[in-house]
């Protein structure tokens, strides 16, 4: 109790002396000093809810060989130009889509990430994500059923990323190639990528609590799983990279990215 | 003749093609190429083979655009180099990031070839005129069949022309085919004139040449020395199937036989003593890693500390390149920067042509590139390295071994994990921490003890069997592995289990017999996983151990895809502190990833490599 006592005196004497300096200073200078402190605490805060609210990044994710960067070209310039290759390193630009250059007025421009699908390339995605507002997950319709585990397999990893759950980032299962004879229709993969994305349930939560290779789980127990289980919207569309029908995902860039 | 030649960004996109020779690619060349060899940190190669064509590229590193050069492989083009620089020259002064399109490039692209194709001509007359005398004896072996390298070697005095071609194919002591149909087209003028020098001193001085001439031959014998290589090592002598036993001195000769101890009794683990199952609580494979969360800024101050041994002048220097920025990045700038971090690569047990390599792939995509404003090379350096190995150590595909388990339950068959590597680096009890923690994942697991040379390895699994209460399927010894192991699959199969857990007998990457005998467990039974046992304490010696596997695996295989090894075990990871270089040299040399790290001696210290924390301590 002698001590409480002690400590106390020994504040009140402190706070004394601090208040005293306080008064000799003369009033425009603090008055100045504290402007200026909640000056910089306003700018921040504000700094870091605009970023929060208004990010415009669309990321262009998927297998390597499924489209994405011919996606890209055709989204900016309306031509994928003489062709392209694996690609090595993201592809970004911040510009308004090709289509809506014609539209008059002040459209907010699109910032459109596109993240090199080959697997070793694989980190590279994770430095995008925190600050996506959406997301087109590109599969090659033409070759679906040989890349079906795989292109699941990393679906299911977009999808469990902690990033996506807590911020609810919409997908768009985009459906490649379509202009081919052959390609697989968007109801078809849909319920070939649930299937796969059951198993990977399956498999991956069996014991372990705390499971390391995923953040989260997705889907309901006990049921099927089906992409409208999922917290964040899944939606799919149909493109074609080559024709420059990308009409669909278009119209989802803009429902998230308001111009 | 260049079959392509393509200009592309990093990011992908075709910039420029060359619209003259318009020939289809067969099969897609540029991808793979990208997918094998640049992806892989192979980019300070000096060329890359696929089918029948051979390609070059340079980059410029400062714009991220890459020129890629395609020709045949027989030909033998030595223009190709000089020509992408200076195609690289003179595209850089006429690339806009703005701009997709450069078709006023094809001119100048004629003409650079133009140039290129006379200055590899004149190259080649010089070499032609320099040594004249050395193509002349080269008639005694054109007449000799060689193992299909020259198809026209009539031998007459009217082949003067190819003599001359042979000649200089010889003289450039490479990898290439001596085949050189382009320089028949080239050469013919030539050709005609030198024609009749030849062989006028042809036949003078043969016999003076033919007494140097054992020089020469060793260019042309290369490529016969490797076919006869091979040929002398499957001629050895076949070693003895069984050992005779040793005898000393004072052992009484009666007690040599009993040497055989394994009990007749029944294979599944005995009744006596019914032990309760080893549960020793979760596998550390499902245990989240716990990382040190030291931050990155402390790492590059400390590191700033180390080096005042740095010349005053070059500091300063560099220092004030650091500030303004703006120097393009030269090899030169780049070397001590490189043999620094190669140094501290080796330190950490990386093998040494690794890490050769390593340095050679950062500085072939660094080169020309313009520094960041307030960056040290150094630092630019060491953010290239990092990059390119978190990339290397990146598995290429997924290893998610629960989800092929239950691919290959849906198909009703099992899963052969087959456990392959040296002696004594831990396979038997890696493998019992395997089925460990997939019994913990509630999958039936089986072992086949197919390791039928050490005394005690079958006791050895089955005490591990009894411990983990799974069944063992087991032969006793002096048995061959490749029928024991296909007997346990289909032992496998009649009881319903999901895996099967295949051990094998350490044994050395030089012995042919045991690798021979390996290839044929491997060919029989068509396991599903082909696991690499390695140490981490190994050196220098991992590669030389993967390569020789894979190469004995690919040779001996009798089918047309031969299975190489597809993943690798790390063990006894706790042993070394932050020597983890192993890691790394295994994953490059073979392209398999790892999938598990054994990190201690009980069952459940089996983990997954953790990419980023190995990068980390390797570049500390």
């Amino acid at each position: 109790m002698d001590n409480l006592e002690d400590l106390k005196i020994v504040v009140e004497q402190w706070s004394n002396q601090g208040i005293e300096y306080l008064q000799k200073i003369p009033p425009f200078q603090l008055y100045a000093a504290i402007g200026v402190l909640l000056l910089t605490t306003i700018l921040l805060l504000s700094f870091r809810l605009a970023r929060r609210t208004n990010s415009n990044t669309v990321l262009l994710s998927g297998l390597t060989g499924s489209g994405k960067t011919v996606l890209f070209y055709q989204l900016r310039d309306g031509s994928s130009h003489q062709g392209t290759v694996t690609s090595m390193e993201p592809n970004e630009g911040t510009f308004v889509l090709h289509s809506e250059n014609a539209k008059k007025g002040k459209i907010k421009p699109v910032h459109l990430v596109d993240v090199p699908g080959h697997s070793r390339l694989r980190p590279k995605l994770e430095e995008f994500l925190p600050q996506a507002a959406a997301i087109v997950f590109v599969v090659d319709a033409l070759e679906f059923l040989p890349n079906c585990r795989a292109a699941s397999e990393y679906l299911y990893d977009i999808l469990t990323n902690a990033n996506v759950v807590k911020k609810k980032i919409p997908v768009l299962l985009c459906c490649n190639k379509t202009d081919k004879l052959t390609a697989h229709t968007k109801e078809f993969i849909r319920k070939q990528m649930e299937k796969e994305i059951e198993k990977l349930r399956a498999s991956r939560s069996a014991v372990s609590t705390a499971d390391i290779a995923n953040d989260f789980t997705i889907g309901i127990e006990g049921e099927v799983f089906s992409f409208s289980h999922c917290s964040n919207k899944v939606t799919i569309a149909e493109t074609s990279g080559l024709n420059g029908d990308t009409i669909q995902v278009q119209d989802f860039i803009r429902e998230y990215i308001k111009p | 003749m260049l079959e392509q030649l393509l200009i592309f960004t990093r990011g992908g996109l075709i910039l420029w093609t060359c619209k003259e020779i318009g020939n289809a690619l067969k099969g897609s060349p540029i991808d793979t190429l990208i997918r094998s060899c640049l992806l892989e940190e192979r980019s300070g190669e000096v060329s890359f083979n696929y089918g029948a064509y051979t390609l070059k590229w340079t980059f410029h590193n400062d714009l991220g655009l890459v020129f890629v050069a395609v020709y045949q492989r027989i030909l033998q083009l030595l223009y190709v180099d000089d020509l992408l620089c200076m195609v690289k020259e003179s595209f850089s002064e006429v690339y806009d990031p703005k701009v997709m399109s450069y078709d006023e490039f094809d001119e100048r692209f004629r003409q650079l070839r133009m140039e290129a194709e006379a200055r590899g001509e004149e190259m080649r007359k010089v070499k032609v005129k320099v040594k004249p005398l050395n193509g002349v004896k080269k008639q005694g072996k054109v007449l000799k069949p060689e193992g299909g390298n020259k198809k026209e070697s009539d031998g007459d005095g009217g082949d003067g022309g190819d003599e001359v071609k042979g000649n200089v194919s010889s003289l450039t002591n490479g990898n290439h085919k001596m085949e050189d149909d382009d320089d028949c087209v080239v050469n013919g003028k030539e050709n005609s004139g030198g024609d009749d020098n030849n062989v006028g001193v042809d036949v003078s001085k043969l016999a003076k040449l033919r007494s140097k001439g054992v020089r020469g031959r060793g260019g042309l014998r290369k490529a016969e020395s490797v076919g006869s290589n091979k040929g002398s090592s499957k001629v050895e002598p076949p070693k003895k199937a069984t050992k005779k036993n040793r005898v000393w001195d004072d052992a009484a000769p009666k007690q040599q036989e009993k040497l055989d101890f394994t009990d007749s009794v029944d294979e599944n683990g005995g009744n006596d003593s019914v032990e309760v199952a080893a549960d020793q609580g979760e596998s550390m494979m499902d245990k989240e890693e716990v990382l040190s969360s030291e931050s990155e800024s402390d790492d590059d101050e400390q590191r700033s500390d180390e080096k005042p041994e740095a010349k005053k002048k070059g500091w300063f220097s560099s220092v004030f390149q650091s500030i303004t920025g703006k120097a393009n990045l030269e090899r030169t700038d780049l070397e001590p920067a490189l043999k620094a971090l190669k140094e501290r690569l080796m330190t950490k047990n990386v093998a040494e042509e690794i890490a050769e390599k390593l340095c050679e792939s950062v500085e072939a995509s660094l080169e020309g590139k313009k520094l960041a404003s307030f960056t040290r090379i150094s630092s630019t350096v060491q953010g290239a390295m990092e990059e390119a190995l978190i990339r290397i150590l990146t598995p290429r595909r997924s290893i998610d071994i629960m989800r092929d388990v239950h691919a290959a339950k849906e198909q009703r068959r099992p899963y052969v994990v087959v456990f392959v590597g040296v002696n004594g680096v831990g396979k038997s009890t890696n493998l019992a921490k395997v089925a460990y923690w997939l019994q913990q994942h509630k999958v039936s697991v089986m072992m086949a003890a197919c390791d039928t040379f050490r005394s005690g390895a079958v006791e050895q699994l089955r005490t591990h069997a009894r411990r983990l209460q799974i069944p063992i399927f087991e032969k006793g010894y002096e048995k061959d592995p490749a029928v024991v192991a296909k007997e346990a699959i289909q032992e496998a199969t009649r009881n319903g289990s999901d895996v099967v857990l295949v051990d094998t007998a350490g044994r050395m990457q030089d012995n042919e017999p045991l690798m021979r005998a390996l290839s044929k467990l491997i060919n029989l039974n068509k396991p599903d996983l082909v696991l690499f046992v390695g140490e981490a304490l190994v050196g220098n010696d991992a590669v030389d151990q993967l390569s020789k596997f894979n190469q004995k695996l690919s040779d001996l295989s009798t089918s047309g895809n031969s299975r190489l090894i597809d993943g690798i075990l790390l063990t006894k990871f706790d042993t070394i502190d932050d020597k983890v270089g192993a890691a790394l040299s295994m994953v490059y040399i073979s392209g398999a990833p790892v999938m598990f790290v054994g990190c201690g001696q009980s069952y459940t210290d089996l983990k997954q490599l953790n990419v980023k924390a190995i990068v980390k301590t390797l570049l500390k």
